[in-house]
């Protein structure tokens, strides 16, 4: 064992650093572990804004927040979770602006709140279109004051389970090489998404749900793995994202014959109604021919240059770099590009899994607020409220029990399993099966879902599993091998493929960002106003299901 | 298309470097990131560097692009090859090369933490309530604030390659980040800080920290409010900081550079005196006007009242430089065109932000 800490937290972006600064100010040794730099993080990446409801832009209530949010939902979400959210929500972005955050600002000096898809009121608090990257360094920064130790460019691979308990986690050293083991009395996985597994995404090269895979090899449940939300904005091919804060800011969505074609979709909310229906509304354009070479146009230019300069800067660097398009000239074209997993590892509002010592917050979890689709604004807003949550509950914890204890086994399985890898030298490179899997799922296990199509997918991730079990890695070195942390990488995606296709095959409704118009096109609250849950048996999802917590909200039709 | 370029190698085992070539076939959208990725996929998978979010925001990606140093996410490859051109690529400079494309960070982190990165807003308990600070105030560092740390500035600052203690581009920019956030109570005391040796006026303004940056950070702009910071501060001890005094005093009383006094007024008298000789050489041949009677320009008047008018809007220190900033961003991207008059872009500091209880 390398060292030993209280809290060791997995990730370090938004929910990761908030955990860490949380856990630290508890009084617990803690320290991060994360496989790339802190500021690398994808939180980094989140343009639009984080939602609480502070009242500074409209009159404004934790209530209408929570309503939207299981609205937003379609009501999937837990409500007791989102409650939680939506109340400690406005003291956490307070919080964030004492610590240094550099929010845009209202006319009296308030922080300003711009209007966001399927929310009743302007509650998204931003920094002009950086706001991911905003709170990430303000998050280093508060890390870096508290000097919280960091295991930098450490690949987490597997968890040390022990008695019954999480009791550290074995890394892969990047910049050294060799397998390293950190004890820790718990352990918190903060890493982030999964949306390496489509072609078209938004999701850094990082986000490749390596902590959701580590929990569900633990024999963790992972929970609505169906549910891959799809961004309505992203530049074709590669799926970058341009924020919901354009819309919010006032951008219109055309097709091909210039028609704002969501009145006949949403036609109250319009370009502001929520992600699942507007991406749903895009992919039937495009579908029926009214698309402009696969994509459908977002039209800025009436917002007027100083709007664009001002709010939305680093979109329109993105246009132009990515697309070869001014916002201010010309209307960008834009795609559904798959963007955010609602689903994740199960855990209670404190973060807690089932594991004991085990928790889980931000995307890479799933209490649940987001339900069957999330509402733009609340993914970082999570991250923090329940980052703080699981990093107060997992220091709490840590100061009342004592022993780390991994066994030699553990770590001698370990380093047995990546000698395999590394020393097989023929047979097949990972990228060829990384390449296929990502055009797959986008083809199969898209915006809209067949059962056929859902079927086939299954067998071919079977078939990519197999090929998988021969991959060889190129590099057998120990400096900046990321070559085998790729493989690995790979290894995390193939799992939840398997996961997603077994959740998205048992739900037969259409719900959210699950979306089934060929078989079952509607919501069935009967019988499905459950969460899938899915665990690894015997190198297979097991499925099974788990109530949602209803409080005050009942379920209604949801229209925009 | 048909993309060729050549790659330095280094194998840290052995330490070789080599500059290997290699050829492939890339989409036309793809960026240099593409490309190496396609290299590392499906010709070499031992080939070494950063990436994450290949959007310009995550700053992993920083290397060098025939010299220059560039985030390969930003670079497309098109015009690139439509001009026959084949780019060199190689690691980051000023940081020491771990493997490949790959070099250690350690060091610019180091000197980021230097800066105490961090706000003091002066006081522990979180309000109830947010701060009070108009959208003028923030936009004083909304420049600095856009920085993705990827090292670009460190890898080509001229002044950290003939002293590698000197703090560096990203690291001042940092520190302006905290010096004009108005929220912040230790502006002074970091001024003072960052006024030490190695500190903002062992910046040689080559500007190629502005010009290589991918972000439009511009931390020579950030360097230079520091230092004017500093100078309002009366924080002046440094030759640079004195140097910098005389030129707007000079241009403020005579309209010019009276170049005769800014050897004693920036080193002081004892040193300008063993200069004497030099100086007189400099008389004689022409090279500067003759001390006595001070050279005054015709039109002086302008000059004194520009500064009054710098004054009487109270933008003297980093406030002057951003106005000015500002200014020139509108002109250049507004039809509307041109700094208003009438809506200044930026406030100066009256008083610590209103806090509610």
């Amino acid at each position: 064992m390398e060292a030993k800490h209280d809290v060791l937290i997995v990730g370090a972006g938004c929910a990761g650093m908030r955990a860490a600064i949380e856990a630290f100010d508890a009084g617990a040794d803690v320290a991060l572990l994360s496989k790339i730099h802190p500021v690398r993080s994808h939180s980094g990446a989140a343009e639009g804004g984080i939602n609480a409801a502070l009242g500074n832009a409209s009159e404004d209530d934790p209530e209408k927040h929570a309503f939207d949010t299981v609205k937003g939902s379609d009501y999937l979400g837990d409500q007791d979770a989102i409650q939680v959210l939506c109340d400690e929500a406005p003291g956490d972005v307070y919080q964030l602006e004492h610590w240094g955050a550099v929010f845009s600002r209202t006319e009296d000096g308030r922080i300003a709140q711009r209007p966001f898809g399927a929310a009743g009121e302007p509650r998204t608090a931003y920094a002009a279109d950086i706001t991911g990257h905003v709170l990430v360094h303000v998050l280093y920064e508060q890390v870096m004051k508290r000097d919280i130790p960091t295991y930098e460019e450490y690949f987490a691979w597997q968890l040390v389970i022990n008695d019954d308990r999480c009791q550290g986690v074995i890394a892969w050293d990047l910049l050294n090489g060799g397998l390293k083991t950190i004890g820790a009395k718990t352990v918190i996985l903060a890493t982030g998404g999964a949306g390496r597994l489509y072609v078209g995404t938004t999701n850094a090269y990082a986000c490749t749900g390596d902590g959701m895979t580590m929990a569900l090899r633990a024999g963790v449940p992972l929970k609505d793995m169906e549910m891959m939300q799809f961004h309505p904005t992203t530049l074709a091919p590669t799926g970058i994202l341009i924020t919901e804060g354009t819309r919010g800011e006032g951008a219109y969505l055309l097709n091909s014959e210039g028609e704002r074609f969501l009145k006949r979709y949403a036609p109250n909310a319009m370009e502001l109604a929520s992600r699942d229906v507007i991406s749903r509304a895009e992919q039937t354009e495009i579908d029926e021919g009214r698309g402009v070479d696969g994509n459908v146009l977002l039209d800025m230019r009436h917002l007027g240059a100083e709007k664009i300069i001002e709010r939305l800067h680093g979109t329109r660097e993105l246009a132009m770099t990515y697309a070869g398009v001014d916002p201010i000239q010309e209307p960008i074209p834009v795609r559904p590009g798959a963007h955010y997993h609602m689903g994740g590892v199960d855990t209670d509002l404190d973060g807690r899994t089932e594991l004991e010592g085990l928790y889980a917050a931000g995307e890479c979890a799933c209490v649940s607020v987001h339900g069957a689709n999330r509402l733009g604004g609340n993914a970082l807003m999570e991250t923090i409220t329940y980052g703080k949550k699981a990093g107060r509950h997992a220091a709490d914890w840590a100061l009342m029990h004592t022993t780390i204890e991994v066994p030699e086994a553990v770590e001698a399985d370990a380093e047995r399993d990546l000698k395999v890898l590394l020393d097989r030298t023929d047979g097949e490179r990972p990228w060829s099966i990384r390449n296929e899997l990502a055009e797959t799922m986008h083809e199969n296990f898209g915006v809209f879902r067949r059962e056929d199509q859902m079927r086939e997918q299954g067998e071919i991730v079977s078939g990519l599993r197999e090929r998988y079990e021969r991959v060889v890695v190129d590099d057998k070195g120990d400096v900046f091998n990321n070559d085998l942390t790729q493989a690995l990488e790979l290894g995390f995606l193939l799992e939840l493929a398997q996961c997603m296709v077994v959740c998205g095959l048992a739900r037969k409704e259409s719900r959210g960002a699950h979306a089934r118009p060929y078989d079952y096109p509607d919501r069935d609250d009967e019988n499905y106003l459950k969460h899938t849950l899915v665990r690894w048996v015997a190198e297979a999802p097991v499925l099974d299901w788990k109530p949602v917590t209803m409080t005050k909200w009942k379920p209604m039709e949801r229209t925009y | 298309m048909d993309v060729a370029l050549k790659i330095w190698r280094y194998d840290p085992d052995s330490g070789d470097r080599e500059l290997r070539d290699y050829e492939l076939e890339a989409p036309e959208w793809a960026c240099l990131l593409d490309v190496l990725d396609l290299i590392k996929d499906q010709q070499d998978g031992t080939l070494a560097y950063r990436k994450s979010c290949r959007m310009m925001i995550c700053g992993s990606c920083g290397m060098r692009m025939d010299g220059r140093a560039v985030l390969a996410c930003k670079e497309r490859m098109l015009p690139i090859v439509e001009r026959g051109h084949v780019p060199v690529i190689s690691a980051m400079g000023n940081m020491p090369i771990v493997k490949d494309l790959v070099v250690d960070m350690d060091p610019f982190w180091n000197k980021i933490r230097r800066m105490k990165p961090w706000l003091e807003p002066g006081y522990d308990e979180v309000l109830e309530r947010e701060r009070i600070v108009s959208q003028q105030e923030m936009n004083v560092i909304q420049k600095e604030a856009l920085c993705i740390m990827c090292g670009c500035c460190v890898s080509e600052c001229n002044s950290m390659e003939s002293d590698p203690e000197f703090f560096g581009p990203a690291a001042l920019a940092k520190g302006f980040r905290f010096v004009g956030d108005t929220r912040d109570q230790a502006s002074v005391e970091r001024l003072e800080d960052y006024n030490d040796e190695h500190g903002i006026w062992d910046c040689t303004r080559c500007y190629f920290c502005n010009e290589r940056c991918p972000k439009g950070v511009d931390p020579r702009d950030a360097i230079a409010k520091l230092g004017a910071e500093s100078v309002k501060e009366g924080i002046d001890r440094d030759m640079g900081a004195k140097h910098a005094k005389w030129f707007v005093k000079s241009a403020e009383t005579t309209g010019w550079l009276r170049e005769t006094e800014l050897v004693p007024k920036t080193q002081g008298i004892v040193s300008a005196v063993k200069q004497t000789k030099f100086a007189i050489g400099l008389a004689r041949r022409g090279k500067v006007p003759p001390p006595v009677p001070p050279h005054v320009a015709a039109d002086v008047g302008e000059a004194r009242a520009l500064h009054q008018l710098v004054r009487e809007q109270g933008r003297e220190g980093a406030l002057g430089i951003v106005q000015g900033e500002r200014a020139l961003a509108r002109i250049e991207h507004t039809d509307a065109g041109g700094a208003r008059r009438d809506a200044p872009e930026v406030t100066p500091r009256e008083e610590p932000p209103k806090a509610e209880g």
